[in-house]
Formats: structure tokens, sequence, C-alpha cells
């Protein structure tokens, strides 16, 4: 797993094995490699400085200016922290928007974890056509943010969609789920948890990775099912846990596909779908308010840095990395 | 990357007598790889090669179907005969997205020529001086408006500034499904009608069709706007607002009365209608007997429902309707070619073969002599209706407002956040127009 930050001198096997070549005449090699190692980068390393870097660091001085878009650059004036004022002040629909992410993320990411664990250890067995199976729940996330999904989601959770079609069938009434607002939120979260594919798979592989002997021990000592999978399954997996809440989290404040086809990227009915990311889009490309829409985007990547922190810094209390010395 | 071996020019050339082979082929590689960016990148930044031997391409970007692209297009190649320096790089899409794209166009600096642009966003563009002054042109006669009705070419002033052409004229219509009324032995609305007269006859054609009479147009700002000037009111006066609380209180209060008669439909209905473009219009996907348009989208909505449509003026007085600009074209203050850009705009409003090829998809043509021309030669019996309605209500116009102030997009949606806050039933009418008037005060300021 790409994320075992955690300097481990034990470790072998998935770290670099020539990460410490010693030096002398190999390194005059490695150093003309070194160059030619640059060389080799740069279609990526400016792609890096010319569509991330630069514009990052742009966005940052404009975050301080009243730039509009359509005023060029030289004209541009500077605020100080104006817009940052602003947002924390005197815009309420700036919190509205947190409002609206923070409920998102913290219903849909879980689920969505929980769903993927749950369906991951079901198809972790050895059953005939589980392939089959594992290609089919991993489908949805192939489809990914996908515009095409999204509108299709938006005609089933109609008044007249399929689902309440569906719900018919029991006699129960159906609410327009999409066009509500007290329901359009939960229905992108719906669709969000859906998509479990991709944290699916990296489960499956996780629990590839745990040992045998280690369930074979448990049974021994006369550990039943749920026992064994809270004693052995989860501490073995945290890591892959923590991965996936990390990146399912970063993923879950980041929603703006849905929400914006669902709601002609408007974030309505009355603003119930709107996502910090879509608020952020409409005040800077709708409301040419670009200057104050960077300022959000640089509060938005301090603020998922430090979810991101927190998660890393309680993570040594949870997460057990395993060395594999026994593998 | 090891942090001890930095790249640096001279390392490689002091060694050369190293491993020469593998150095080269190793290099060779790497340039292939990487030579391709580099002069991809070159490429983009000189894409400017108009002047030389005289001829000239103009970019032209507009949002409208594919009819309209066809139409556009075989006007823009009549203008390219006529005069054959002159060509078009046209680029067209859907309305949403639209003004997106133009902005960040201009952002990037590589805005198009000439662009259509309406009275929602032109404030804007005007106020930040990205669109050309047409004062002097039209002054010198090089733009020729004599034929427009006045207060048409008016309503492209902004700050004493023509910025925007009318390329079409247009004004508030009401459509109703005609085939729904007389199955159903119901009276259609006429023009002329009180606010009260058309949700009673709605309410009554929900009783008797099942299907709400009228669509709720308390979040439509065209709505608001043609019953402010009914009151004496009006949108924006100068640079401030044109109504005050009480009066969106009122209005917002007339479409609750209207709903709890179930002469509307229901909330989440009403948000589709807010949220949809004119296709899905609800009086096109039968959920309303009546839609609130502009008379100029009637051929248009006609060409998505089988039933045969009407078109009257919004109720109330319709002298509080004005011929509107349905848009505009504007031309680029930086734009390298602008005379050229302002004869095309000449030619689209005024030359005789051009106006006759785009016909009315833009709304009534601006040039008052041609546009006697097109009606008597349109066959097509929804654009027929629409014309007949607009020239009919053209004798009873008021004047035209003043072009909406910047800021005015975002009034238009705290317009529809607010009412539907009181369609919904989660605000008091008096509640939601509150929160408009302050959203309104800072979406202005």
């Amino acid at each position: 797993m790409a994320l075992t930050t955690v300097p481990d001198p034990t470790r072998r096997g998935t770290g670099s094995a020539r990460a410490h070549a010693p030096h002398g005449v190999a390194g005059r090699i490695r150093q003309s490699e070194g160059l030619a190692g640059y060389v080799f980068l740069s279609p990526w390393l400016i792609g890096l400085m010319a569509i991330t870097a630069i514009p990052m660091l742009l966005s940052l001085y404009l975050s301080f200016t009243n730039y509009d878009i359509l005023t060029p650059f030289s004209e541009v004036e500077w605020v100080g922290f104006a817009n940052y004022e602003r947002m924390f002040t005197s815009d309420p629909s700036y919190w509205h928007a947190v409002r609206v992410t923070l409920t998102f993320a913290l219903v849909a990411v879980p689920l969505k974890l929980a769903a993927a664990l749950g369906v991951a250890l079901l198809l972790n067995r050895a059953w005939r056509g589980v392939g089959l199976f594992r290609s089919l729940f991993y489908l949805p996330s192939l489809l990914g943010g996908s515009v095409a999904l999204a509108i299709v989601w938006v005609n089933m959770f109609n008044r007249d969609g399929a689902f309440n079609s569906m719900l018919a069938l029991f006699g129960i009434e159906g609410k327009p789920w999409v066009n509500d607002p007290d329901w359009a939120l939960e229905t992108l979260m719906v669709l969000a948890i859906w998509q479990f594919g991709a944290p699916m798979v990296i489960f499956l592989a996780g629990l590839k990775q745990v040992p045998t002997e280690l369930y074979e021990a448990a049974s021994v000592d006369g550990a039943g099912r749920w026992r064994q999978f809270r004693a052995v399954t989860l501490p073995m997996l945290s890591p892959v846990i923590f991965f996936n809440l990390v990146l399912e989290t970063i993923n879950g404040f980041q929603g703006f596909t849905a929400a914006f086809v669902l709601s002609n990227g408007t974030g309505g009915p009355v603003d119930s779908t709107l996502m910090y990311t879509l608020n952020l889009y409409i005040k800077g490309f709708t409301d040419l308010e670009m200057g104050y829409a960077s300022a959000m985007a640089w509060v938005f990547l301090i603020a998922i840095g430090v979810i991101t922190a927190v998660f890393f810094s309680t993570g040594r209390f949870w997460v057990h990395y395993s060395d594999g010395e026994d593998r | 990357m090891h942090p001890a071996t930095p790249p640096t020019a001279g390392a490689p050339a002091g060694r050369s007598h190293r491993t020469p082979r593998r150095r080269l082929l190793r290099g060779l590689v790497a340039l292939a790889v990487a030579a391709p960016l580099v002069l991809g990148a070159a490429a983009c930044g000189d894409d400017d090669s108009a002047g030389d031997d005289g001829k000239v391409k103009l970019s032209i970007f507009w949002w409208g179907g594919e009819a309209r692209a066809k139409l556009t297009e075989d006007a823009l190649a009549l203008y390219t005969k006529k005069n054959p320096n002159v060509t078009f790089e046209k680029t067209w899409q859907a309305n949403q997205g639209y003004f997106d794209k133009l902005a960040t166009l201009t952002a990037g600096g590589n805005p198009p020529d000439i662009f259509q642009i309406d009275d929602n966003y032109l404030a804007e563009y005007a106020a930040r001086n990205t669109t050309l002054d047409l004062t002097s042109y039209s002054d010198s006669g090089k733009l020729d408006v004599s034929k427009f009705p006045k207060s048409l070419w008016q309503y492209g002033v902004v700050d004493g500034k023509l910025a925007g052409l009318a390329a079409g004229e247009n004004t508030q219509g009401l459509v109703y499904n005609k085939t729904l009324l007389t199955k159903n032995g119901l009276p259609e609305p006429t023009t002329g009608m009180t606010w009260e007269e058309h949700i009673a006859w709605a309410e009554q054609v929900a009783k008797k069709t099942k299907i709400p009479g009228t669509m709720d147009p308390s979040a439509d700002y065209k709505a608001f706007w043609v019953w402010l000037r009914q009151q004496g009111k009006d949108m924006y006066k100068g640079t401030e607002l044109g109504f005050t609380v009480e009066d969106v209180t009122k209005w917002f209060e007339l479409w609750k009365g209207a709903r709890d008669r179930g002469a509307t439909p229901t909330p989440d209905v009403i948000h589709e209608g807010n949220a949809t473009d004119i296709t899905k219009q609800l009086v096109v996907t039968g959920k309303a007997g009546t839609s609130w348009v502009w008379v100029n989208q009637m051929p248009e909505l006609k060409k998505n429902t089988k039933d045969e449509l009407g078109v009257v003026a919004y109720p109330g007085d319709p002298s509080a309707q004005w011929a509107r600009a349905s848009m505009y074209w504007s031309v680029f203050k930086g734009s390298k070619h602008k005379d050229i850009a302002v004869d095309v705009l000449n030619f689209l409003a005024n030359d005789p073969e051009a106006v006759k090829i785009l016909g009315t998809d833009r709304g009534l043509p601006s040039n008052l002599d041609l546009r006697r021309v097109v009606s008597d030669d349109t066959t097509d019996p929804a654009m027929k209706q629409s014309i007949a309605v607009e020239t009919e209500l053209a004798q009873k116009f008021g004047q035209s407002p003043q072009v909406p102030i910047k800021g005015h997009s975002k009034v238009r949606a705290e317009l529809i956040k607010a009412a539907e806050e009181a369609q919904y039933g989660r605000l008091a009418p008096a509640a939601a127009a509150a929160l408009f008037m302050d959203a309104c005060k800072s979406a202005i300021a």
C-alpha cells in the first residue's frame, strides 16, 4: 500500500531496494542518471509547473485581490484580507455550503466505507463466479464522477422516476427526491455510497494479505467469526482502512459533478445541494468573483489539510502496521 | 530523486568520455519524449496569422441550438461571399455554460471578436470595458440603427455607451396549451386579464383538467418585473433596486394564494420549471397549462409538443411590457479588427438577405422595414402567431426600462432561492421577501 509513510527501518520488500546505494564510482553514474531522470521527468515537471504549481500560486495571489475574470490582471486591485474577512463574517451562503459539505461527508464517507468493507468481506471467499461479482460491484465506481451517471440518477429519483415506480409496487408513495430540498442531498449521498467499488477493491486486496495462520490460530483459541473479525481482520486491515478513510474523506469534500448536474449548476433546490466546490464555482464563474473564489479555494485546501493531519495524528492509536517479516 | 545530484549544466559535459553511447542514447530518448511537449506548447502561442495578405479571420461566438447555428452560419457565409477577404471562426454551444466559457475566454486574453450576449450580462461586461462602445459607429452611420425602434437600440446603452446591438426584439409572452383548453371547453386567456383573473382561470383549468392551469412564476424575474412596472415600480432605478420589501412580499403572497387554491403545480414541479431550459417548460411537458416565457420562444416550444399552443401578454396592463432586446451582438474592445467586426454587425442587422436568412430565431428582426418583409414571408404557423402577437403588443408597449445593472444575474439567482423558500413552504412570504432584499443588497453592492 502506497500510504505506509511511517518510516520504519526494519521494513523490507515494499521499499525501494536502491534507496541507499553506496557512493563513489556508482555515485557518479547515478549523477548522470539523475540528469537523464530529470529529462525523462520533464514532461511531467513542465506539466506540474504550468498546470498546477504556477496557477496555484497565482490563485493565492488572486485571493488577496478583487479579480473578476473580465478585468485584465494589470488592473486588478489588492484588497488584503477582505475576501477572507467576507467569508468568515458576512457571507451566509458560505457557511451554508460548509454545513452542506460537512453533512454530506460525515454521512456518505462512513457509509461508503462500511458498504465497501462489507461487500469486500463477502467477496473474499472462493465462490464460483466471485470474479464476476467483484467486477459488477466495481462497475459503478468506474463510471466515477461522470455526468451521464448523474443525469441517470436524477431521472431515477424524480417524482415519476424508476425508484418511485418500484416503491409503488409496494404501495408506497414516493417523493420527488431530487426536487425536494429535504431529500436532494440524501439522493446525492446514496449515489456516492453506491460507488463504493474503488475502496472495495482496495479492501479486498488488503484482506488477501491477512495471513490465514492468524485465523487458524484464532479459531484454535476458540474465537468465533465476530471475534476473529475484531481481533484479526480489523487490526490487520487498519492501514488499508486508514488509507481508504483519508482518500474517501478528501473525495467526499470535493464532490461536485453530481451536485452540479442535479441542480443545473445552482445548488438548488433552495441551496440544499450547494456543496463547497459548487459554491466556489458559482462565485468564480457565474458571479465573476474570482478573487473571492480563490480565497475560498485556499481556505478549503487548508481545511482539508487540517482534517487529513488530524487523521494522521490519530492514526497511531488505531492503525497497526505489521512489518511483514513473517511473510 | 536524490537531493545530492542537482542537474548542473556543466557536470555532464565534463564527463562526456564516460559511457558516451549509452548517455547519447538516453539523451535522445529523453529528447524524443520531451520535444513534442515543448513544440506543442510553442505552437499554441502562434495563432494570430491575420494581416499581411489582407485576409481577416474574425472569431464569433454565440449560444443556441442547431437551427440557430445553421442560420447564423449561412448568414456569415453570405458575408464572406460579399467580402471574400473576411472569414469566420465560428463557435457555438448551448446556453448552459456559455457565459462561463465567455468569461474564461476573456480571462485568457482570447475573447472572440464578436459575441452574443444578453441583458443578464451586458452591464457586467460593459462596466468592465470588455465591450466596444459602438456609439461613434452609429453616429457615423457605419452601424445603422435608424430603422430600429428607438427604445430597442437604446436598450443596449449602458452608462451612456452603446455596448451591444440588439440582435432581435422580443417581449414577455404567456404560452398556453390550446388543445387542452378546447378539449375541455375552457376559455383561452386573453391579453389584459388581471393577475387575479389569471389565477382564477388557472384554478378553473386545474379543477376541470387535473392539470394545474399555470406555472408559478414567482421565481421568474421577468414576470416579477412586469408586475412591478404595473405597480409603478421597476426592477432598478439608477444603481439601486426599484422596489421595496413590501412589493416583494405582495408578489410572493399573490402566488402563495394561487398555490393554495391549486392553480399551480406542486413545489417540486415548479422547481423543475424554474431550473429547466426552454425545451422542458411545463407547458410542453404537460405539467402545467401555461408557461411564462418570451414571445419569440413560442416556435421553439411548439417543436417539443404535439398540442396546439397559444400566446398572449403577461397578465395586467400590457403597457408594462417593452421592446426588449432578446440578445445583443457585442464587439470585443481589444479586437484587432474592430471596424470589420462592426461592419459584420451592421450586415447581420440591416442586410435584407442576411435578415431573411436569420428570420425570427433571435427575436423579431430589429430593422422595422425588414421585419415586415420577414413576417410576410414566414410560413411556420407558430412563428406567424408569435410575430402577430408581438406586432400587436408593440402598439401598447411602454417605455423601456434601463438595462439591468451589474449584479443582475445574482439578483435573478437570489429571487429563485427566495421564491422557492416560499414555494416549498419553508418560509412565509414576508420572511422570504426579507431574505431576498438582504441578498439583493449585497448582490448589487
